[in-house]
């Protein structure tokens, strides 16, 4: 037997074991400078609405251990380094981020993990709590079946309504707070104040983020609101409307994927199934400005069984199309109507003409849903869904069952997406306002820079002078309404810029939804401006593919061919003044290698030729709504 | 173990000692004494239970509601008290955990509270100003003149001619969704939007003169800036919030190792493992 007695030995435990929410408490309040909005928005911010921490009851189970302070350097810049132990940095900072725990049970898996063993009763928890001190794999196990529990509501008793839940809710909340407001730099890096509202129905994914306008000073007057035992987002939009009033300050919430909500997030009724009225309509509308449309968990623009013309549509859905966000419920094709955007920007001026208000008049974001504290989503520097899939040999191929269900894999998982926001300055206000008027768009993940304005009068000639301030005061940019005029047709100046460190563009189209007198729905894709247009002729109303430069072996491509920018005034061949329409653009890349491919030249892996290795990465703007009078 | 573990969860006792942990996890926080017999209700903790509630709830809780409040907060002090006089505390990991949390963040909480002194926040610039520095600042006009290409290049050179005979910029070069004028803008802003080498290359390029062709990540510019300001190191008004930042997160490191250092000083340990 040996004794040691060795100070710097004991001193070395505290430091590692210590984990990052014990040790960041609030502080002084972040800079008071005033920064000047300018007259019209100049410049496209780049930000993530979606982020979870250590916070999170699904992430902590996950493994992530960093927190807020650690996911707000990192989005800013610095580098940080990662549950997994990697060196993690961003090849360019972004301007703002919002950290979006979830509400419900925060802190919560971590009680459950360091509860003693001996104490729990609940042969459930225990073996959750079993599992999560397995390692990893049943950690990843334990939080799938955890939240399969709160869907199918059959959680224990003792996380459904534990009694020390709300004081810790608090707890988490004031500090997480403290930290946001202490990094948020207005003029240079903007951290607002939010949370995710983990609404669901079953399975069925209706989860909301909400995000403040405010400072800590205001939103510190209430707690994060939870979704628990509620199936329908109206509890969350009193829950919101208290906050305003109370305050006078403003939130909002953005619903994100559509795509694994079998079919509710878009309904053509109310949740309970009845006709929608006007009232309900309008709540929705006004409360749920923008929808983030993509994210890791997939894509929901549009789907190939909507829009079966449309050889683009169904970005990234393998995967994500089989079944509900848990996989408790397989989907049926009758499902999709209510679940990607197009069709529910269509639905929309459907209950419109019915009831008067459009519920789905929303703008569209990207954002990465990430559970690892780190907003990476780019294709080469992908940190992975949560922390059980940061970068290694075997992430690509291993399933992602959330629970014990198959049909998700590793690869399907996206490296995106982020939301670009033109706003008038980079304060929590002026991204807030931006948000609240749709003047954003979504990407999966590259950054490249879109404009677009409808006015009635544009002409090609409008792009020989200052033709973004002759947007703005003879017409109206993404998100806006154009209001009816006494004859001519809708011109649309269209400008695309290639993201300064990516891919050429192969394409710029223009998708026009509209309904017809009948009542019945429509919608048509228009290749506006592309690449090399003398060489590539539309042909059967189709423009040639642009080709491909991908080299599967090092992951790399060239920007030989597509173009850098696209620039067009298009004019609406087919317009009817007395029908509702909407039009957005959908910008896309030249095929550039997915994460997967970078992974295999990483770690010399032979993927399965089911793998998405390439793919055509876009951006989707807000769309121009025009209502005849 | 598994076996002896299912006859432990089956004790009456066992129960018991999971109330008691319920229990501790609503009152962590609250520091009783366990050989008082008194509890007081007072007027602060009325207020206290009622302001939870309204912050939840958003509206006062109703008499009936504040009468169900004062009684769990009865029970849980009753229940409290009884487990700490059982010793329920002792061996406890949630305890312990609870504990050392609350014991590091007392030894942190000073170090949260307190504003660090310019000098304290000037020793840090000192040491690594690179890491403060300020961006140049830059007011300039660019002409995007699309991808580079032999004919973008061979363009530029006549454009550059025109424009410093005073040909006005407005309209020449393709339209972009980029601003053309940009006024002090800070370099990591054109950075964001041209690419890191653009940026590079303003930082040795001509003032008051039209120049170029310059590379992007987007093609090739013209460019001509009237102004650039590359300011000096800054000083620490002008990075006090990064600077704060930083120096709050190394000093409640610190203090936490100095508090533990200082409790360990009183401890003999004796670490026992076979050879």
């Amino acid at each position: 037997m040996r004794t040691i007695q060795l100070a710097a030995v004991l001193m070395l435990g505290s430091a590692v074991l210590v984990s990052g929410c014990d040790r960041i408490k609030q502080a002084s309040g972040g800079s008071s400078a005033t920064v000047a909005e300018t007259e019209f928005p100049e410049r496209v911010l780049w930000g993530d609405t979606h982020l979870h921490t250590s916070n999170s009851v699904d992430a902590f189970g996950f493994g992530v251990r960093l927190g807020p302070e650690e996911a707000l350097r990192f989005a800013r810049g610095e580098e940080v380094t990662s549950s997994t132990n990697l060196k993690a940095k961003l090849a360019r900072p972004l301007d703002f981020l919002v950290i979006t725990d979830h509400s419900e049970g925060l802190g919560a898996t971590k009680a459950l993990y360091d509860a003693p063993r001996i104490l729990i009763r609940d042969p459930q928890l225990l073996r959750w709590h079993d599992m999560m001190h397995e390692g990893p794999a049943g950690s990843l196990r334990a939080t799938a079946e955890l939240l399969d529990a709160r869907a199918n509501g059959t959680m224990p008793l003792g996380l459904q309504n534990d009694t020390g839940a709300d004081k810790r809710t608090k707890s988490i909340w004031l500090d997480h707070l403290g930290i946001v407001e202490r990094y948020n730099e207005p003029g240079k890096f903007t951290a607002l104040m939010g949370f995710e509202y983990t609404l669901m129905d079953g399975g069925n994914n209706l989860h909301r983020n909400v995000i403040f306008r405010d400072g800590k000073d205001l939103v510190s007057t209430v707690l994060p609101a939870s979704a628990a035992g509620l199936v329908a987002p109206d509890k969350l939009w009193d829950y919101m409307d208290a906050y305003e009033k109370s305050t006078g300050g403003k939130v909002l919430a953005i619903p994100h994927n559509s795509n694994l909500s079998n079919g509710l997030m878009f309904m053509l009724t109310d949740p309970s199934g009845g006709p929608m009225s006007a009232d309900y309509a309008r709540r929705r509308a006004a409360h749920e400005p923008v929808v983030e449309v993509t994210q890791i968990k997939g894509d929901s623009e549009a789907h190939p069984f909507l829009s079966p013309n449309d050889e683009f549509a169904g970005f990234a859905v393998a995967g994500w199309e089989l079944n509900n966000l848990l996989s408790t419920q397989p989907k049926t094709s009758t499902m999709f109507a209510g679940e990607y955007a197009r069709e529910a920007l269509k639905r929309g001026l459907a209950i419109e003409q019915r009831t008067g208000v459009n519920p789905y008049k929303f703008g569209m974001i990207g954002s990465t849903d990430s559970h690892t504290a780190l907003s990476t989503g780019d294709e080469n520097n992908f940190f992975g869904k949560h922390s059980g899939n940061e970068p290694s040999a075997t992430r690509a191929m291993s399933e992602q069952n959330l629970g014990t269900r198959k049909g998700r894999f590793g690869w399907h998982y996206l490296a995106g997406g982020y939301a670009g926001v033109w706003a008038k300055a980079n304060t929590r206000a002026a991204i807030f306002d931006a948000l609240m008027r749709k003047e954003v768009y979504a990407t999966t993940g590259p950054r490249m820079t879109v404009r677009v304005f409808a006015g009635w009068d544009f002409k090609a000639d409008d792009l020989e002078g200052n033709w973004v301030r002759a947007g703005y005061t003879r017409g109206v940019p993404m998100g806006g309404s154009l209001a009816p005029a006494k004859g001519g047709k809708p011109d649309l100046i269209i400008s695309a810029l290639k993201d300064p460190i990516g891919a050429n563009l192969d394409r710029v189209q223009v998708i026009k939804g509209w309904i017809d007198k009948a009542g019945l729905t429509h919608e048509k894709v228009f290749d506006v401006v592309w690449s090399d247009m003398d060489k590539r002729r539309a042909a059967g109303g189709k423009v040639p593919a642009v080709g491909d430069t991908v080299d599967l072996t090092t992951a790399t491509y060239t920007n030989s061919i597509g173009a850098a920018s696209l620039t067009t005034v298009w004019t609406d061949p087919a317009f009817d003044p007395a029908v509702r329409s909407f039009y957005y653009l959908r910008v896309i890349e030249i095929p550039t290698p997915s994460w997967p491919a970078y992974d295999a030249v990483r770690y010399k892996l032979k993927l399965t030729p089911d793998v998405r290795v390439k793919q055509q990465e876009r951006a989707y703007t807000s769309p121009i709504w025009y209502t005849p009078v | 173990m598994r076996s002896r573990a299912a006859a432990l969860l089956r004790e009456p006792l066992v129960h018991f000692l999971l109330a008691g942990l319920m229990v501790f996890a609503l009152l962590s926080g609250r520091p009783a004494d366990p050989g008082e017999r008194r509890i007081t209700v007072d007027e602060a903790v009325v207020g206290r239970l009622a302001d939870r509630w309204a912050q939840t709830y958003h509206r006062p809780p109703t008499p009936e509601e504040i009468d169900g409040l004062i009684g769990d907060y009865v029970k849980s002090e009753v229940y409290y008290r009884e487990a700490l006089r059982l010793g329920l505390d002792r061996d406890d990991e949630v305890v312990m955990r609870r504990m050392r949390s609350k014991m590091i963040a007392t030894s942190t909480s000073a170090a949260e509270a307190t504003s660090p002194s310019d000098a304290e926040l000037q020793a840090l610039l000192d040491r690594d100003p690179l890491r403060y520095a300020l961006d140049p600042h830059y007011t300039l006009t660019q002409i995007y003149l699309g991808t580079d290409d032999a004919e973008a290049r061979a363009g530029a050179a006549g454009l550059v001619v025109r424009l410093r005979q005073g040909a006005a910029p407005d309209g020449l070069g393709r339209p972009a969704p980029v601003p053309t004028r940009f006024s002090a803008a800070p370099a990591s802003e054109l950075a964001s939007i041209f690419g890191d080498e653009f940026a590079a290359a303003l930082r040795i390029a001509p003032i008051g003169s039209w120049t170029g062709p310059i590379g992007s990540g987007l093609g090739l510019h013209l460019v001509k800036i009237d102004n650039r300001t590359v300011p000096a190191a800054p000083r620490v008004a002008e990075v006090r919030q990064r600077l704060e930042n930083d120096w709050r997160s190394a000093a409640i490191r610190h203090a936490e190792d100095a508090s533990y250092r200082q409790l360990l000083k009183g401890y003999d340990v004796v670490i026992e493992q076979p050879q």
